[in-house]
């Protein structure tokens, strides 16, 4: 599933970058473009789909009688979305008619290189990291810090507590990450293979400011 | 957890160092000496409980070591449950035990939480309410079992059994054991005309063998009722002492005084008897029982019965059918501060918010241990995501044979530069025989020192990658491959071993995981820092600049580069 290199040199580029650093790829489908807020550095793959047309539907009492356009999809920063992965706001039937909840996604979630992630959580925090081939079943809640093996399948409403490490169908905590999660350590900056034992210059769940910037 | 090629572990050494320190005999000394000058070895058994992931270890400040979770003491901050993330104080644990109290259940059939519905047919939310599991759909109506409120599931769980069946409580079944007492006290004196007393007793509360709770609460009330008879003059009981209490007082006067006066006190005591009747919590054990069970699994086969991690997770240890699952309610997590089980000095403690993720103290060994990372030197420089499908093949099919080039990156998180020496025993133990060679064993990493330095000048010249020289790096024995700001690159050749001779030389198969090529690499570190840093606050920084403190820090760390194609 990776990049063709032809369509890398392409004069055009993949991304279209935003003011805020938000890299979107040109092979994106996103629906509701209006629903969904990007936090600035966040990078949406190749072939990611976001419905961000599935809005909440029911008129919103709270907002002070204010017309604004609902929010569907939201991102923080530096996230990055991964090839193939979908984005779908969890629905719940209510009074026999479909209602989509808004989702909500936090700063520095890196949904990884695996194509086919589902995810329809109502939330997932930061500092979160997501396997290859994922699927988060509706109004399931992230907490900060947390590493979801691949091929997980998070049943729905699951609240993954802060710190865990989940994995297997259904989802279960199988054990804790470590204290040093996320940290990257003595200041990551330049040089290769400064995260974990491997060659990336990212922590798996840490700072992914340096990944935004290399894609391009 | 397995985890992708390639990686590395660090090896804490605490096992050893606790073995020696504790118990020393003649030939143990002797064997010590060898073992200085033994390798680490991966593949020993043993290697397994040291050898952890840079991210799980501490490091302890005052023994200048790293900790790994063998050699630190954990102590509970509070408890929450991981569901509902409320917080569970520990007396309330001590008494209704680790599992929460409030709605959180989890499916008892596939571990996935449950959910509160409500059954209500116009779509309201109006009782009667059932639990779900939303992964495999098990109900509680799959039992019998429907909640006339939406809030409070544990409390009324508590008092319905399966198939919609009153569950007594605790004080109930007191007032029926006393019920029951007196009925078999009548019993016993007017044996002569039993058709009286049968009228009394209603049918539908003899029926069945008592049920696992019946039976505990009936055993325990039989022996607090033994140790009350055992300490008749004794005030209270050895289980709930109330060291607050007058009496209590005075009998550890009494414990300390001279006269002696406690001993014409106590008496032989008499012996403590057992159970006898049911009614005491005797179970006699009933094979009719047993051939029910059999028959019921004759007529409706395996499926009625349960895994044995089903049946694990239960409560009740008898439960054999799926018509007898209860929800599971959610154990409870704790937060947990740890300390150096060496000095007890705390090495991290977060917040005793549940919410909160940080933490007040936290020694990383990631800040004082040089991160050490491997990778194949032909790969593509890493454009991370999109090149690595194809890099994760090539780790997992080394050619056998075929001399090949990594680099070996040491980063320093220190403050000081450091003299690094690396390392290697020629050839990897185990059968498969792989050769590795550090091209450069011994060389110098700078230090971290302000991050706005690399920052702003890898913001300006986005290619410049730190090389000291413009020309691209070569192999060369002795020279290293490249260096920036807090780390230097060197180049090991390693030549992976021939997997199929193994098998010619001995009969037996590969066994599990000897394919993979994992090079144990002693690194010591030797570097100058300020005496006493660590006491002085960051303020009065200028203090002690002159003295200078030598240090040294050497450990095994293990890197697995990747499996040998077979």
């Amino acid at each position: 599933m990776s990049r063709p290199i032809a369509k890398k040199a392409a004069a055009k580029g993949e991304y279209i970058e935003t003011d805020s650093g938000n890299k979107v790829s040109r092979r994106s489908a996103i629906t509701g473009t209006a629903n969904i807020t990007l936090g600035g550095r966040t990078v949406i793959m190749a072939d990611v789909v976001l419905r961000g047309d599935l809005h909440s539907t029911r008129p919103t009492a709270s907002s002070s009688g204010k017309e604004g356009t609902p929010t569907s999809i939201s991102i923080g920063k530096c996230t990055v979305v991964s090839t193939g992965t979908v984005l779908k706001p969890p629905c719940r039937m209510s009074r026999g008619a479909p209602n989509f909840y808004p989702m909500k996604i936090g700063d520095n979630v890196f949904i990884v290189v695996g194509p086919n992630c589902v995810i329809s959580a109502i939330a997932i925090s930061s500092h979160v990291h997501i396997g290859a081939n994922v699927t988060i079943h509706p109004f399931a809640v992230i907490k900060e810090n947390v590493k979801i093996l691949p091929n997980t399948v998070v049943p729905g409403a699951m609240v993954i507590a802060s710190g865990s490490v989940v994995g297997g169908r259904p989802a279960r905590i199988v054990g804790e990450v470590g204290e040093g999660w996320g940290v990257s350590g003595g200041g990551a900056g330049g040089g290769l293979g400064v995260g974990g034992g491997s060659e990336e210059k990212w922590v798996e769940g840490g700072d992914l400011r340096e990944l935004v910037r290399s894609i391009r | 957890m397995a985890q992708a090629f390639p990686y590395t572990y660090y090896a804490c050494d605490c096992y050893d160092s606790n073995n020696t320190s504790s118990t020393k005999r003649a030939s143990q000394l002797l064997q010590e000496a060898d073992e200085d000058e033994r390798t680490f070895d991966p593949r020993s058994p043993r290697a397994n409980y040291s050898l952890y992931p840079l991210e799980h270890l501490l490091y302890c400040e005052d023994c200048q070591q790293i900790r790994c979770p063998r050699c630190i003491i954990e102590e509970t901050l509070n408890w929450y449950c991981p569901s509902c993330l409320f917080e569970v104080p520990s007396s309330v644990v001590k008494s209704d035990g680790n599992r929460c109290t409030r709605s959180c259940f989890s499916c008892p059939l596939c571990t996935s939480p449950m959910q509160t519905f409500s059954l209500d047919m116009a779509g309201d939310v109006a009782p009667p309410f059932i639990l779900e599991c939303q992964y495999c759909r098990w109900s509680t109506l799959d039992i019998g079992i429907e909640f006339d409120k939406g809030q409070g599931i544990a409390a009324q769980l508590a008092r319905i059994g399966n198939g919609g069946k009153h569950i007594p409580t605790n004080k109930e079944r007191e007032k029926e054991r006393e019920r029951r007492k007196e009925i078999e006290g009548r019993k016993s004196r007017d044996l002569l005309s039993p058709s009286i007393e049968s009228t009394n007793t209603d049918p539908d509360r003899e029926e069945g063998p008592p049920s696992h709770d019946d039976l505990f609460s009936n055993l325990t009330a039989f022996y607090k009722s033994q140790v009350d008879a055992q300490t008749p003059s004794n005030p209270f009981s050895s289980h709930d002492i109330n060291f607050s209490s007058p009496s209590a007082y005075s009998r550890i006067m009494n414990l300390y005084s001279t006269t002696g006066s406690k001993k014409n006190k106590r008496n032989k005591p008499s012996a403590m008897r057992e159970a006898a009747s049911s009614l005491e919590g005797l179970t006699i054990y009933d094979p009719a029982n047993d051939a029910a069970a059999i028959e019921r699994i004759k007529k409706e086969g395996w499926g009625v019965t349960l895994s044995p991690a089903q049946k694990h997770a239960q409560i009740d240890p008898n439960v054999r059918f799926v018509d007898e699952l209860r929800p599971l309610a959610t154990l409870l997590c704790t937060k947990r501060s740890k300390r150096c089980r060496s000095c007890r000095q705390i090495l991290t403690k977060p917040e005793s918010k549940i919410t909160s993720t940080r933490y007040k103290i936290k020694l990383l060994a990631l800040n004082h241990i040089p991160r050490l990372s491997i990778r194949a030197l032909n790969a593509t420089p890493p454009i991370p995501v999109a090149s690595r499908t194809t890099d994760t093949l090539h780790y997992n099919a080394l050619n056998p044979g075929m001399p090949s080039h990594f680099l070996l990156h040491l980063s320093n998180p220190l403050f000081d530069p450091i003299k690094v020496t690396l390392a290697t025993p020629s050839t990897t133990p185990g059968r498969v025989q792989s050769r590795v060679t550090i091209l450069c064993p011994q060389f110098d990493v700078g230090a971290n020192t302000d991050i706005w330095d690399d920052t702003l000048s890898s913001s300006l010249l986005p290619i410049k990658r730190g090389s000291i020289t413009d020309q691209a790096p070569q192999i060369e024995a002795g020279k290293i491959w490249d260096r920036g700001r807090n780390w230097t690159s060197v180049a090991v050749e390693i030549v992976p071993g021939f997997t199929d001779a193994v098998g010619s030389g001995v009969p037996d198969e590969l066994e599990e995981d000897e394919d993979v090529l994992e090079i144990a690499i002693f690194v010591r570190i030797e570097y100058e820092t300020d005496a006493g840093a660590d006491e002085r606050g960051p303020g009065d920084s200028r203090g002690g600049k002159g003295e200078k403190e030598r240090r040294e820090e050497a450990f095994w760390t293990v890197v697995g580069v990747g499996r040998i194609k077979g």
